[in-house]
């Protein structure tokens, strides 16, 4: 699987990213140049798990609004910039569930569940497809943040545990027991 | 709660969401945010407990600052009659510029009030000032215009000529600053100085030679006569580039992703014909599957005739390799230590037949009557007779056997090699559209680079201060302002220095003398009117330059570095012709 490079920033990166905060920690109008480069992902982020464009559009607002108000309290922790984006689109988001429960949609491309069958090492089937979407939705919120952000945003361990606040191995251990679980589930109709 | 689940969804084009894009109101947004914050926070004093506790404090500390400072009164008094020498000193003013002929001239420029402005200053600096950022000092609103004053020290010529000190102390140790630039602004309306409102902030953007960043921002306090650490530089080098680069990338790619050719291509390389290929993969190997798979024919065996057997009555629907043979008998293993004949004598009024030992190979004979059971191993055979029919049979069926599998094998071949004949021509399409890919994106960028070229024309004096820092200041008073780097004062080797002039080679005592360090770009401003000692590291690359009746004496890096070795200190002095009395000059004789 191709992680995604987004977020594998170079030190000289992250160290121009720090600079513009500092700057925007100071006056907001230095905050464009983050704005223009995360609006896009974090508009996909939330739209991937919601099903009304409006209602994502409103959220995505949201968030940017929290992250420049937040933003004198942000610490840099070696990690980009975007994780914190990400956490905070991710209590927002929750936060949009807790009071609308049918807002929330799981969204997936046929290569995304390929990827998933490919981490069992078993060729991708259609006839597998109902089994994947069953387990799917059979997690529990946080495991179907962990899938939704490994295979369908592609994001590395280091970046799920920076949004998601538990540790890496944690995120290991969780996408491993649910690929096992689909394993086993694969094993049964294959007899 | 059931959760929808969508399968490859329509995404969202880049065009929509870069119209839902608004910066202006964001921001716009936060503003309103703090400002209800801020009155939120301003109503504690409303609370009649918080508001007399503060009023009690503040009594408490101002008595307390009054006492103190009445006894370091006393202190100073003291140390004023031991050091007369340094009092003379202090009598001097605290930013007194060397040179009347050489100074750097303020430069003055018209603002105003009641528009934001950006003032671009000649070394590239930036000035922004917001509209309505100016009181006067009753502290109402400025009307018209008002008058900037701005001067800039970039480096160690100017920072000499400003007379400005370098000195700084922090925590009982002293320091000297390297600075990556200073300036100072001052503001003013018909010769009445004007103050920047509570809550405006002017920001300068300061053009810096200095590329590091280990530089602080200081504010100097000319009542107290200090340097005050405001914060860490900020640097914001490459933002101009780096926005000018993100900008370009961005409008690269909306170009790229409004094509539609482009799209369409994209989709093709990257999910149709990958799916195609899978499902060619897909559909082959569920025609492997439907291939007849034929079973390969069971051998008969023969009994063995010296161990007893069990014929069993019934169907073997179970097991097909059983059904395979007519009269089959059950032959007892010599494996089972339970076995005695009298078994043979019971008539058994259950009996189940259940996979053995070896799958295939023996079987589990259970047999019940009433509370009596026994389990045996039994090996299917064949009676003689039986055995001769079953081998032919056998050998007809492993003939047919074998043909089927030949031809499932072929089939197999077969269906292997159009799957990959149709993966090969789908591999070929995709490389001839990736190239054509290519090629239309190469036709964009072409489009988009000619459509640039003015643009990129006008960011090119941007880009060209590349090699400039641009440090951030955001003021809310008028003063001097500098970043700066604080550097230990010298330990090295101490010497009293004595300065000759050149042409007369008499003695000459200075106004002013400046020591500079070449290395980390310093200039220390001695005392001219003490016995002055200095320290220097002897690896150290120095030169002096003195002030005497407003003329310029230099002692040149060769000079400082011949009256070391000699370990003299007798420094000798060139004056600058007076054809020369100009910052250009200057700067050139101090070797910078």
């Amino acid at each position: 699987m191709n992680i995604n490079k987004d977020f594998h920033h170079t030190n000289e990166q992250l160290n121009d990213e720090l600079i513009i905060i500092e700057a925007a920690k100071l006056n907001p109008n230095h905050f464009a140049p983050l704005y223009e480069k995360y609006y896009k992902k974090i508009f996909n982020y939330v739209y991937q798990r919601i099903d009304c464009k409006d209602t994502s559009f409103d959220i995505t607002s949201q968030i940017f609004l929290k992250a420049l108000i937040n933003l004198p309290k942000y610490q840099y922790k070696g990690v980009p910039f975007a994780s914190w984006l990400y956490r905070i689109a991710y209590n927002e988001i929750m936060q949009e569930f807790k009071s609308k429960k049918d807002l929330q949609t799981i969204n997936a491309d046929i290569s995304d569940l390929r990827y998933i069958c490919e981490e069992t090492n078993e060729p991708f089937f259609e006839e597998y497809l109902p089994i994947i979407k069953k387990l799917i939705l059979e997690l529990n919120q946080k495991d179907l943040e962990i899938i939704e952000l490994r295979f369908f945003e592609k994001k590395g361990f280091k970046e799920i545990a920076e949004i998601l606040e538990i540790s890496e191995v944690n995120a290991k251990v969780r996408v491993y027991r649910i690929i096992e679980k689909l394993k086993k589930s694969i094993s049964k109709i294959k007899v | 709660m059931s959760i929808k689940f969508n399968i490859d969804r329509p995404k969202i084009s880049d065009q929509e969401i870069n119209k839902n894009k608004n910066f202006n109101e964001l921001v716009e947004q936060f503003k309103q945010h703090s400002l209800k914050k801020a009155n939120a926070d301003k109503s504690w004093w409303k609370n009649k407990i918080i508001r007399y506790s503060t009023i009690i404090l503040g009594i408490t500390v101002i008595c307390s600052v009054s006492y103190l400072s009445l006894i370091n009164n006393q202190k100073n008094k003291r140390q004023a009659i031991s050091t007369n020498q340094s009092i003379k000193t202090k009598n001097k003013a605290f930013i007194q510029a060397p040179s009347q002929k050489i100074t750097i001239p303020n430069t003055k420029y018209k603002v105003n009030n009641n528009k934001n402005t950006t003032i671009l200053h000649t070394s590239n600096t930036k000035i922004k000032i917001p509209k309505n950022s100016f009181i006067d000092k009753n502290g109402k609103d400025i009307i018209g215009d008002v008058t900037i004053e701005y001067k800039e020290m970039l480096d160690i010529g100017d920072v000499i000529l400003s007379g400005i000190p370098m000195h700084y102390d922090s925590l009982g140790h002293s320091f000297n600053f390297e600075s990556a630039g200073m300036f100072n602004i001052k503001g003013h309306q018909n010769n009445e100085p004007v103050f920047i409102k509570q809550n405006k902030k002017i920001e300068i953007e300061l053009c810096s030679k200095n590329n590091e960043d280990i530089f602080n921002q200081y504010y100097l306090d000319t009542i107290s006569k200090k340097w005050n650490y405001l914060r860490k530089d900020i640097i914001i080098k490459n933002q101009l580039s780096h926005s000018i680069q993100n900008k370009n990338e961005i409008k690269l790619n909306e170009i790229l992703s409004q094509s539609q050719k482009l799209n369409t291509l994209k989709k093709e390389i990257t999910i149709e014909i990958p799916q195609k290929i899978d499902s060619v993969k897909l559909v082959c190997n569920k025609s492997i599957d439907k291939l007849p798979k034929g079973q390969n024919p069971y051998i008969p065996i023969k009994s063995s005739l010296d161990k007893p057997t069990f014929k069993i009555d019934g169907s073997f629907d179970e097991f097909p390799e059983l059904m395979a043979f007519k009269n089959i008998l059950f032959e007892v293993g010599a494996e089972n230590k339970n076995y005695s004949k009298e078994i043979h004598e019971v008539t058994w009024s259950n009996l189940k037949i259940k996979q053995g030992t070896i799958k295939g190979k023996n079987y589990l004979l259970e047999l019940s009557y009433r509370n009596k059971k026994e389990k045996l191993i039994v090996y299917p055979v064949l009676n003689e007779s039986d055995y001769k029919i079953a081998q032919i049979q056998y050998e007809n069926q492993l003939l047919t056997y074998q043909k089927l599998l030949d031809k499932r094998l072929a089939d197999e071949q077969r269906l292997i090699k159009e799957m990959e004949t149709k993966q090969k021509l789908y591999l070929a399409e995709i490389k001839k559209k990736e190239a054509a890919y290519n090629a239309e994106k190469l036709k964009l960028i072409e489009r988009y680079n000619l459509e640039n070229q003015n643009e990129l024309a006008n960011n090119f004096k941007s880009l060209s201060n590349v090699n400039r820092t641009t440090r951030l200041f955001q003021i809310s008073q008028f003063g001097i302002y500098n970043s700066d780097c604080p550097h230990a004062n010298s330990k090295g080797i101490e010497i009293k220095p004595i300065f000759i002039l050149n042409e007369t080679k008499k003695s000459l005592k200075p106004d002013y003398i400046y020591l500079i360090n070449h290395d980390n770009k310093m200039v220390y401003g001695l005392n001219a009117l003490e016995a002055t000692k200095l320290n220097y590291e002897p690896n150290g690359n120095y030169s002096f330059c003195i002030f005497h009746k407003n003329i310029l004496f230099i002692c040149s890096k060769n000079a400082f570095n011949e009256t070391i070795d000699k370990n003299n200190c007798q420094f000798i002095l060139q004056s600058l012709p007076k054809m020369s009395e100009n910052i250009i000059d200057f700067k050139k004789a101090l070797e910078i």
